[in-house]
């Protein structure tokens, strides 16, 4: 069985500057996924103009790898200094960071390459394929389904992380309710606001995200500092073995269709996805205690779906014109500016364009893996700077990230904030992992709850008629009841074997 | 730390870049412009006004000789982005982008500025709501939409609370005599996909938003929202001619503040309308189903400006948003 649309993947391998923006716009998008602050969405919409000068096929091909990579490129500072380049890294870092102060920065760096690679791969695979059937898909989901979806999201809370239950709920408690902050979807009103239009959009999440993970981790090492001795681990830059790549085979494949599924998805996009891969990663796996501790399933599992989903972001917005994500949504712009128009008649009139941009985001997929294994050589050194020169410099990048963003002031205190904020409550044993769920998701519930019932006339009833929801809802009960279900069988299975 | 307290910070960082941005503008007050001109948005990087300022800026760069900028400051309906322009000096390097959700916040009293602030320089696109349904609705006309909300509420897409399809829905209506509950949605996108969908009865949206939809056949335009005919859709009748004074809009134009100097205006109209006659921005345009009538210059445009104002005014004081003086 080929691939469809292989005659149009010649032009594109065999165009030397096609090639050559490709390679650009990967390298590019490592760097810019990397640094906090800068997103792959600006970085497309700078390029933009650039784009015009070229034909539709080498554009897009260059914003579209550039997109691949920068996913990719948010894990690397995630894992080094526990500053996510980009929301959807944020629950790399869960897992990722530990492995770097065990010691494992080459490990996590070439298990995050692998698996975003792996996830990327998959998707554009099902996107040559499927594109416009899984386009409909995007249409079955109405508020009521994505309720459910986010419902199932947040059923994972009490067990995210390593901590008492009781904690992980709390802080997700405190993420959902960092989440109310802005004006309200439905009513327009605004809240916890304070008079600052600053905020009427909501608290963004990326300061609250560098806050959180690097503000609160440079704090505790500065608490650290004279009692501990710096010694250099070798191990640092030691990539994965191929007992590694066996390990979190499943895991890879799993998030890879969980990514591509929620990439679909217009509006949910990779943040989503990399929660729930992690989510599933841990559900799945033989030694779940081991996540938040440095479980390289924790790193593979929310790679592999990020990236995954930036295959599927592009199936609504080529397939339907709908962006399926921020960043696909400058793509869009990027095509409108070509003068097309992306939508269900695009497939007939331009497969050539078409396949070339899938052609090129599966070798911008394959190239970041060699610039990410490479690379992870040289990034994993970053480790072996002694936290009294590393840290101060990862404060100096903080402020740049959340400057950055907006160029807005208010985003630099909201980061020190979250970053004094994560430091107590760490002292106090809450992970940062169930309050970043909270955050990403407590938007999503809130307001598709509130669209459901308006959509229902107010009747709590008409989620029965909504069999997707009904599965999702099921599988969020399952998810809750399971935890505390295998505990009790595990207590009793003991017991019956000794009277056996 | 309280919001007053984060103002008192950030405030003499600000007054700091004024001062110094006052002093290189006296050095240059001959010749304009001599350095970067900024155009600030309250869209995020990748929406109609973002690439539309974009599309503008790649041929208006070359006709004024220096390099342009988009700088984005989202939130509270513009607002935002109105602080921020007023915060800055009225030189006249720095642009606004403003769509009737700027007017509609004017109105409402919010944000630090008033409708005599805003001088327009150039509008870049007229674009009006369309309504529509899916194509197997049992609506077959405007006529059978308002006959539905007589008999139960019609579930009305809109992008946001108190923007202009909310306000062109309940204006509608209003005037048409039936019922109508919003159903927020967060953007154009996932309006289509709902109406698609079948969570929604009608929405307004831009025909950009919703061309291959129509043109495909899935989704009926009942009405467009104007007083002509739109080109691509000849066959559907507008709101005026069905009898329902309802026209709705997305324009979106660019205005300076009040104070900057009338040659600079004039400097800047003609840059950005040269700008907007290349193709990269007449390709945007056919890219996203407009054409260039949309283009005006700032006589038009300053008429305009004043004509949405009064009628963002009247809704909101027919919505009981806000009270007649």
């Amino acid at each position: 069985m080929g691939l469809p649309g292989l005659e149009y993947a010649l032009p594109v391998f065999t165009d030397p500057l096609v090639i050559g923006l490709i390679i650009l716009g990967t390298v590019a998008g490592v760097v810019v996924g990397a640094l906090p602050g800068l997103s792959s969405s600006m970085a497309i919409a700078l390029l933009l103009p650039f784009s015009l000068y070229l034909d539709p096929v080498p554009a897009i091909s260059l914003l579209a790898a550039l997109y691949c990579a920068g996913t990719y490129g948010g894990s690397i500072t995630a894992i080094l200094i526990n500053a996510p380049g980009a929301p959807p890294a944020a629950a790399t870092a869960f897992d990722g960071y530990p492995m770097a102060v065990k010691g494992e920065a080459g490990r996590a760096l070439g298990i995050a390459a692998i698996a975003s690679s792996s996830g990327g791969i998959f998707s554009v695979i099902v996107l040559l394929f499927a594109a416009p059937f899984l386009a409909r898909i995007a249409y079955s989901f109405g508020p009521p389904e994505y309720f459910a979806l986010a419902i199932f999201g947040l059923s994972m809370l009490a067990s995210i992380s390593a901590e008492a239950p009781v904690k992980n709920l709390i802080g997700g408690c405190l993420g959902l309710l960092i989440a109310t902050v802005g004006v309200d979807l439905t009513t327009g009103v605004e809240r916890f606001t304070f008079g600052v239009p600053e905020l009427s959009d909501g608290i963004h999440f990326i300061p609250v995200l560098i806050g959180l993970f690097a503000v609160t981790e440079l704090l505790s090492q500065a608490q650290k500092l004279g009692q501990e001795k710096f010694g250099v681990r070798l191990s640092a830059v030691k990539l994965p073995s191929l007992d590694d790549l066996r390990r979190v085979k499943g895991t890879i494949l799993r998030s890879s269709v969980i990514g591509t599924f929620i990439g679909v998805l217009p509006a949910e996009g990779a943040t989503m996805a990399a929660m729930i891969g992690y989510n599933e990663a841990k559900r799945w796996s033989d030694e779940p205690e081991e996540f938040g501790k440095g479980a390289i399933e924790g790193v593979a599992g929310p790679e592999a779906a990020n990236n995954a989903a930036t295959g599927g972001a592009m199936v609504p917005t080529l397939a339907l014109g709908i962006p399926g994500s921020a960043t696909a949504a400058v793509i869009l712009g990027g095509l409108q500016v070509h003068g097309l128009r992306p939508g269900p008649y695009l497939f007939d009139e331009q497969p050539g364009l078409l396949y070339g941009i899938f052609f090129a985001m599966l070798l911008a997929n394959v190239l970041f893996l060699f610039v990410g294994l490479a690379g992870a050589k040289i990034f994993s050194r970053i480790s072996l700077v002694p936290p009294t020169l590393l840290w101060p410099t990862v404060f100096a990048l903080c402020f740049v990230g959340a400057y950055g963003l907006e160029q807005s002031v208010i985003d630099v205190w909201v980061m020190m904030l979250a970053g004094l904020l994560g430091f107590v409550l760490k002292r106090h044993g809450f992970a940062p992992a169930p309050i970043i769920m909270g955050l990403v998701l407590g938007g999503l519930v809130e307001s598709s709850l509130a669209q459901s019932l308006i959509i229902f006339d107010q009747q709590w009833t008409g989620f029965l008629g909504r069999p997707i929801a009904l599965v999702f809802l099921g599988l969020a009960s399952i998810s809750v009841l399971w935890a505390p279900t295998r505990a009790a069988i595990g207590r009793l299975l003991p017991r019956n074997r000794r009277t056996a | 730390m309280k919001p007053s307290q984060i103002a008192a910070h950030a405030l003499p960082a600000l007054a700091g870049s004024i001062v110094w941005l006052a002093t290189t503008v006296c050095a240059a007050q001959d010749v304009f412009p001599t350095r970067p001109i900024n155009v600030v948005t309250h869209a995020s990087p990748g929406g109609g006004t973002d690439a539309t300022a974009r599309a503008m800026l790649l041929g208006a760069r070359s006709a004024l000789g220096v390099s342009m900028a988009v700088v984005p400051k989202t939130g509270g309906s513009g607002i935002v982005a109105m602080n921020y322009v007023n915060n800055r000096p009225r030189d006249g390097y720095t642009v606004m982008a403003i769509t009737p959700t700027h007017l509609f916040a004017i109105a409402r009293g919010q944000g630090p500025l008033t409708i005599d602030d805003l001088v327009g320089v150039v509008r870049a696109t007229d674009d009006p709501l369309v309504v529509m349904v899916r194509q197997d609705s049992d609506v077959k006309s405007l006529n059978d939409l308002i006959e539905l909300g007589r008999r139960r509420s019609i579930k009305w897409g809109s992008a946001q609370i108190g923007g202009i399809d909310h306000v062109a829905g309940a204006i509608l209506a209003q005037v048409a005599a039936t019922q109508l509950s919003v159903v927020p949605f967060s953007g154009g996108g996932e309006i289509v996909t709902n109406l698609m969908g079948g969570n929604i009865d009608a929405a307004a949206l831009n025909l950009t938003e919703a061309l291959g939809q129509i043109q495909r056949g899935d989704f009926r335009a009942l009405a467009v929202m104007a007083k002509e005919r739109l080109a691509l859709i000849p066959d559907v009748p507008t709101t005026v001619e069905l009898g329902y004074d309802v026209v709705y809009s997305t324009i979106r134009g660019y205005v300076v503040l009040k104070g900057v100097p009338e040659d600079r205006i004039q400097t800047l109209e003609s840059g950005m309308l040269a700008g907007m006659r290349q193709e990269a921005y007449q390709s945007y345009l056919r890219g996203s189903g407009l054409d260039s009538s949309g283009i005006a210059g700032r006589e038009v445009w300053n008429a305009q400006i004043q004509r949405l104002y009064v009628d963002a005014r009247q809704a909101m004081i027919d919505l009981g948003i806000i009270e007649e003086e």
